[in-house]
């Protein structure tokens, strides 16, 4: 069976960890400095007071103006998710992280060693810890994982295992679905509010309104999932350098530099064995609170300080206030320690390979086999007078 | 009901293409009309295309054009949604009376 653990709300768990009063307030996470102002998850007594995750900041605070508004804090979000998946997986559970505060594991590999998927998903939840209010569920797909672990009590382990995914899933919230929120709105002025009610809509009509995402969801309410196996990720040793600033720093030539040292650092470590860096995150703290996280994936790896550099230096322009310091963490490793060079310069070779390919092509199909695209007029209301297929015989 | 079938090669002048224009390496049309089995209601509006049953009439629209020159153009286009949940866009040519589909 598959299992899922669903934390809801884990940004503004996480942000609230080291203020625990204000979790017993009406707080919500604010909104990221330049996106649309909408609320994150919102605490209970929040909930209490009529503010709901994802309102418009200006209705949520007409609505209740003693709402406290919590900074996003990503780096204490990845610490405290990393923190928890390393629990999971030292008491032996395979877990592949979707996004913080939802995870799936097999538990195929667990279910002896515990004896059973039950005692499996409670010792799971032992394992993330009772602060986080985690809710697990175990079924057959994936989708139906996630729903049960949805709409368990937190603490709680729900298995669907005696009856059919889709009979299970008829009378849940459409909300479950992963759907847009305006496809939601779509949906319930048509009066389609349960998951059942979508799942016994005809398949064409729905891919007709909702488009592609909207057959998704539509598959999923049927009990049809394509998404399959679980795919757990490989722990790693993460190799991190941390700068301090000794006041709040905003120039950014001074990160620059900031950032060189801690490119420098990093590749001295030894826990790297030679292997050239893949995926590197900057983390930086905010001078009013809060916390700022970028990733950056190479495309290429490599442990060239110079590229290293020019890679990740343009995300300090993103900074949206002063940071107080500055954190470069090695998040993933190539396997290999070497680099093989090329003796032909690699766009020769690609050119040279596409003409031989080219000639074989028109060797066996003859004249007119290979062919160039050409715009001729592609405003025209007649499709087949927007474009010409030129053979090529070059 | 009304059953159509379009003929190979003649959706008329925009889709006017000989089987070796190719061979003989002259530019030929991308997203050439093909011919489509179509079954119409009373209305006109098509029930079912190549077999298959028509669960969604999306669009229609006509094209009228070149009508000044020797090989005039009339069509009128269906953007239909099947029960399979495919979308594909058919058009009746009025000037030959046959029924074609094409990527729109």
């Amino acid at each position: 069976m598959i299992a899922c653990i669903v934390i809801p709300g884990f940004e503004l768990r996480a942000a609230l960890r080291e203020q625990p009063a204000r979790a017993l307030q009406p707080a919500a996470l604010a909104p990221e400095p330049g996106r649309e102002p909408l609320l994150g998850p919102v605490t209970a007594a929040a909930e209490d007071a009529g503010v709901r995750p994802g309102m418009r900041l200006s209705e949520a605070l007409a609505t209740c103006p003693s709402l406290v508004l919590v900074e996003t804090d990503p780096a204490t979000v990845e610490l405290e998710w990393e923190k928890l998946l390393r629990r999971l997986e030292d008491v032996g559970f395979a877990v592949e992280p979707v996004e913080p505060g939802c995870l799936y594991f097999e538990t195929a590999g667990v279910e002896r060693l515990y004896g059973g998927v039950e005692p499996a998903l409670k010792r799971a939840l032992a394992a993330v810890g009772p602060a986080w209010d985690a809710r697990a569920g175990a079924a057959e797909r994936r989708f139906a994982a996630l729903a049960a672990a949805s709409v368990a009590r937190p603490g709680q382990g729900l298995i669907v295992s005696d009856r059919p995914a889709r009979e299970f899933l008829a009378p849940l919230p459409l909300s479950l679905l992963p759907l847009e929120r305006e496809r939601y709105e779509q949906l319930e002025e048509l009066g389609v509010r349960r998951i059942g009610q979508l799942a016994g809509l005809p398949g064409g009509a729905v891919a007709e309104r909702l488009g592609p995402d909207g057959r998704r969801a539509w598959s999923l309410a049927r009990g049809e999932d394509e998404n399959g196996a679980v795919r757990p990720r490989r722990p790693v040793e993460r190799v991190a350098e941390r700068l301090e600033f000794p006041e709040a720093v905003a120039n950014e030539v001074t990160l620059r530099r900031g950032l060189a040292v801690l490119v420098e650092r990093l590749l001295a470590r030894d826990e790297r064995a030679g292997r050239p860096p893949r995926k590197l995150a900057l983390t930086a703290r905010l001078v009013g609170g809060g916390s700022w996280r970028r990733t950056v994936t190479l495309r290429e790896p490599t442990a060239e300080l110079p590229r290293l550099r020019a890679a990740v230096a343009p995300k300090l322009a993103e900074l949206p206030a002063p940071v107080t310091s500055l954190r470069l963490e090695l998040v993933e490793l190539a396997d290999s320690v070497g680099h093989q060079l090329e003796l032909v310069a690699e766009g020769a070779e690609r050119a040279g390979r596409l003409r031989e390919g080219l000639r074989q092509v028109r060797a066996s199909i003859g004249a007119g086999g290979v062919s160039t695209l050409v715009e001729v007029s592609p405003w025209s209301r007649i499709p087949d007078a927007r474009a010409l297929l030129v053979p090529r015989d070059d | 009901m009304v059953t159509h079938t379009g003929r190979a090669g003649a959706p008329g002048a925009a889709g006017r293409l000989t089987p070796d224009a190719a061979a003989r390496g002259s530019a030929r049309r991308l997203n050439e009309p093909r011919p489509a089995l179509v079954e119409t209601g009373v209305g006109g509006a098509p029930l079912r295309v190549n077999r298959r049953e028509v669960a969604l009439l999306r669009e229609e629209w006509r094209v009228v054009d070149r009508w000044w020159t020797e090989e005039p153009l009339s069509r009128c286009y269906f953007e239909l949604v099947l029960e399979s949940g495919e979308n594909v866009v058919v058009f009746r040519d009025q000037e030959l009376g046959s029924w074609f589909t094409q990527r729109a």
